[in-house]
């Protein structure tokens, strides 16, 4: 086997028949309505060998796509050439890689072959997959492209001892893996509520001819049916609820099968690594000097089986959403070994601020949250009366929750903001890596000497609401104190 | 992670370098003029279209369009918009300005929402001077700063020419790419 990468190189023979099952899948999405189009009309049995003609063609395309595809490496960046009548070269610099994944789909499974996807921060939003490569090939590409990418973050003399440095660890430490109950139980603390509507709208997508059929039958039936149907369909209310409730528990059992199939992850020495999905199983790779943003959310559900949801946000292009990773499943333990990993200032000691938001904010939260018992109170009986004060009390008590639990903590390096009672979201970001620091207020919330803080970071801006400025304007000194002490100091020639 | 002993004195957060003590440098007048003028353009614009059916009433085109009560709303609303749309070009314009450190820029503005936004010059992956047709004719220019992920880009409006490539040349200098 060829493990040499620079020399210009085709894929797996094998590539043609995925690069083949995308094309026709490229090829049936955009013609859909043509084919629908195509049954409605009167169909002679040569007219169906249209079907071979194009799937002939798709296989040329396929062929030629594969023979004219290359890549390799060169000293300082991964090229790929590629494409049919308009060649295109692609040249992504190690500098610019944001993530090496591993993915393999149904096909890639069956033919045991691996597709390497390559993510960049470009503002194109570009990104670059290779699909079909031999599995001990695409591991040591990533490796080989890892090991770069870290050398160019960490600088030559870093880098060249990361390179020359036995691996200590060869495995790393293990983080969350999920079995089949820990899956059970992710699923089952999912937002039911949310995958229902969502599981409805692809049940609904699915069939969409349902709903004229579902009428045209309606109008065969006859009236005195019809109206015995209609007092039915009120009873049936309650067993909608429970079908709702059950595709929303379904969605969510399915999706999360889906997604986090044998999830597994380590903690390496310089990156994270993690595998999951079932039908297209992801190989991620993340080093820690490319998260710019982890967010941990948890829900009342999850706090009880003792579990939160990673987000690990990487560099975005404008625009875009940015390379995300979530990781379901993080008990306290990994949470800790995550943190000490990627925040090592992360402890008592190097607390610099504590910050709580002004109490306005309290009063706020209160007065948006008591809107709908005014409402009730604009037709005032004593029932209204009655539902508005105790919505009013339970309102008063979540607010004070909700308040008591915005908080600001500023590290040696690391920024903490949590915010949320029964929904908990706590973001954590670098100094050292952040774009820009920004102080937002409006003329009335100036006066009171209360504002906005945003930290912009690579991969989005993050904002903790209603602080005093004197806090703000001290935590934004710091910050940017911090963000310039990280960085090496601009040339004398610029001070000119 | 391969954590190294880092000497990491105490800091003093009072003698860290204070951003509310640097003085921000204002952007040209004549700007506020264009600003105006095309506040007064749009005005104009919404001004005739909402006149319009009172026009085509008193003209004698309409006389069945009799009710126009409900016309006043949507005026009204439109005129506080405006009010407070002149306050802030008028209002703001005196808080518009930039201020630049040896490490980062700092760019404030607005009067009813006001923001003060600082980026360092080691972030700033490239920058763009951009100049309309009405914006050549009075010498202005408009610097967009641009770094990574987008969310921190700085936009600085109405720049004299010199002030323009001095700012320019400030932070081609310092960036490090």
């Amino acid at each position: 086997m060829n493990m040499d990468f620079e020399a210009p190189k085709r894929q797996h023979p094998l590539g043609v028949f995925i690069i083949g099952a995308q094309f026709t899948w490229k090829v049936i999405q955009s013609s859909w309505p043509i084919l629908i189009g195509a049954t409605l009309g009167e169909l002679k049995w040569y007219h169906l060998l249209i079907l071979p003609a194009v799937l002939v063609l798709i296989g040329a395309f396929a062929l030629l796509y594969y023979l004219r595809f290359h890549f390799y490496i060169s000293s300082d960046a991964l090229i790929v050439e590629r494409g049919i009548f308009q060649r295109e070269r692609l040249q992504i610099p190690f500098d610019r890689i944001q993530a090496v994944q591993l993915f393999q789909g149904p096909i890639q499974q069956v033919f045991g072959l691996t597709g390497v996807r390559v993510d960049t921060a470009g503002s194109s939003g570009s990104e670059l997959e290779l699909v079909a490569i031999r599995k001990s090939e695409a591991t040591v590409l990533q490796q080989f492209l890892n090991s770069k990418m870290a050398a160019t973050t960490l600088g030559e003399e870093e880098g060249q001892r990361a390179d020359d440095a036995p691996d200590q660890e060869p495995e790393g430490q293990p983080l969350v893996a999920l079995d089949f109950r820990g899956l059970l139980k992710v699923g089952l603390s999912q937002n039911h509520f949310k995958n229902a509507f969502l599981g409805l709208a692809l049940f609904l997508s699915l069939f969409q001819g349902a709903e004229e059929q579902v009428s045209q039958w309606l109008d065969g039936v006859p009236v005195v049916l019809l109206s015995a149907l209609g007092l039915t369909s009120v009873l049936l209310f309650i067993p909608g609820l429970v079908v709702m409730g059950s595709i929303g528990v379904l969605t969510s059992l399915g999706s999360v099968l889906l997604r986090y199939w044998r999830l597994n992850s380590t903690l390496g020495r310089d990156g994270l690594k993690l595998q999951m999905g079932l039908l297209r199983r992801n190989a991620f790779e993340v080093p820690f000097d490319k998260i710019h943003l982890t967010e941990w959310k948890s829900n009342w559900i999850r706090r009880l089986l003792g579990y939160e949801t990673l987000r690990i946000r990487q560099a975005q292009a404008e625009g875009s959403g940015g390379l995300r990773v979530f990781i379901p499943a993080m008990e306290p333990v990994h949470r800790t070994a995550m943190e000490s990993a990627l925040y090592p200032d992360f402890n008592e000691e190097n607390k610099a601020f504590d910050v709580a938001p002004v109490r306005r904010l309290r009063w706020l939260l209160f007065a948006a949250a008591s809107i709908p018992a005014l409402l009730l109170m604009t037709e005032p009986s004593t029932t209204h009366i009655l539902l508005s004060t105790m919505w009013l009390m339970g309102v008063y008590w979540t607010t004070g929750k909700r308040y008591s639990a915005y908080r600001l903590r500023v590290f040696a390096d690391c920024v903490i903001m949590e915010k949320g009672w029964f929904w908990q979201n706590r973001t954590v970001l670098k100094m050292s890596q952040l774009q820009g620091v920004e102080w937002k207020r409006n003329a009335l919330l100036e006066r009171r000497q209360i504002g906005h803080l945003v930290f912009h970071t690579a991969a989005g801006g993050r904002s903790f609401d209603y602080v005093h400025s004197d806090d703000a304007s001290l935590i934004r000194d710091f910050a940017l104190n911090q963000l310039h002490a990280a960085q090496p100091a601009p040339s004398r020639l610029a001070a000119e | 992670m391969d954590i190294s002993t880092a000497s990491n004195p105490p800091l003093d957060l009072t003698q860290l370098p204070r951003l509310e003590e640097v003085e921000y440098l204002p952007i040209s007048k004549k700007y506020r003029g264009m600003r105006l003028a095309f506040w007064a353009l749009v005005q104009l614009v919404v001004l005739a279209a909402g006149l319009t059916p009172f026009l085509m009433h008193k003209l004698g085109g309409y006389e069945d369009m009799a009710e126009f009560s409900a016309w006043y709303w949507p005026v009204s609303v439109q005129m506080i918009f405006a009010l407070l749309w002149f306050l802030e070009e008028w209002k703001g314009f005196p808080r518009r300005g930039y201020a630049v450190r040896e490490r980062d820029i700092t760019y404030r503005t607005g009067w009813l929402f006001r923001s003060t936004t600082t980026v360092p010059f080691g972030m700033i992956q490239h920058s763009e001077l951009s100049q309309g047709p009405v914006s050549r004719k009075l010498g202005l220019n408009h610097l967009k700063l641009f770094t990574a992920g987008g969310s921190g880009n700085l936009r600085i409006a109405g720049l004299e020419d010199a002030d323009a490539q001095a700012l320019r040349t400030v932070i081609e200098a310092r960036t490090r790419r």
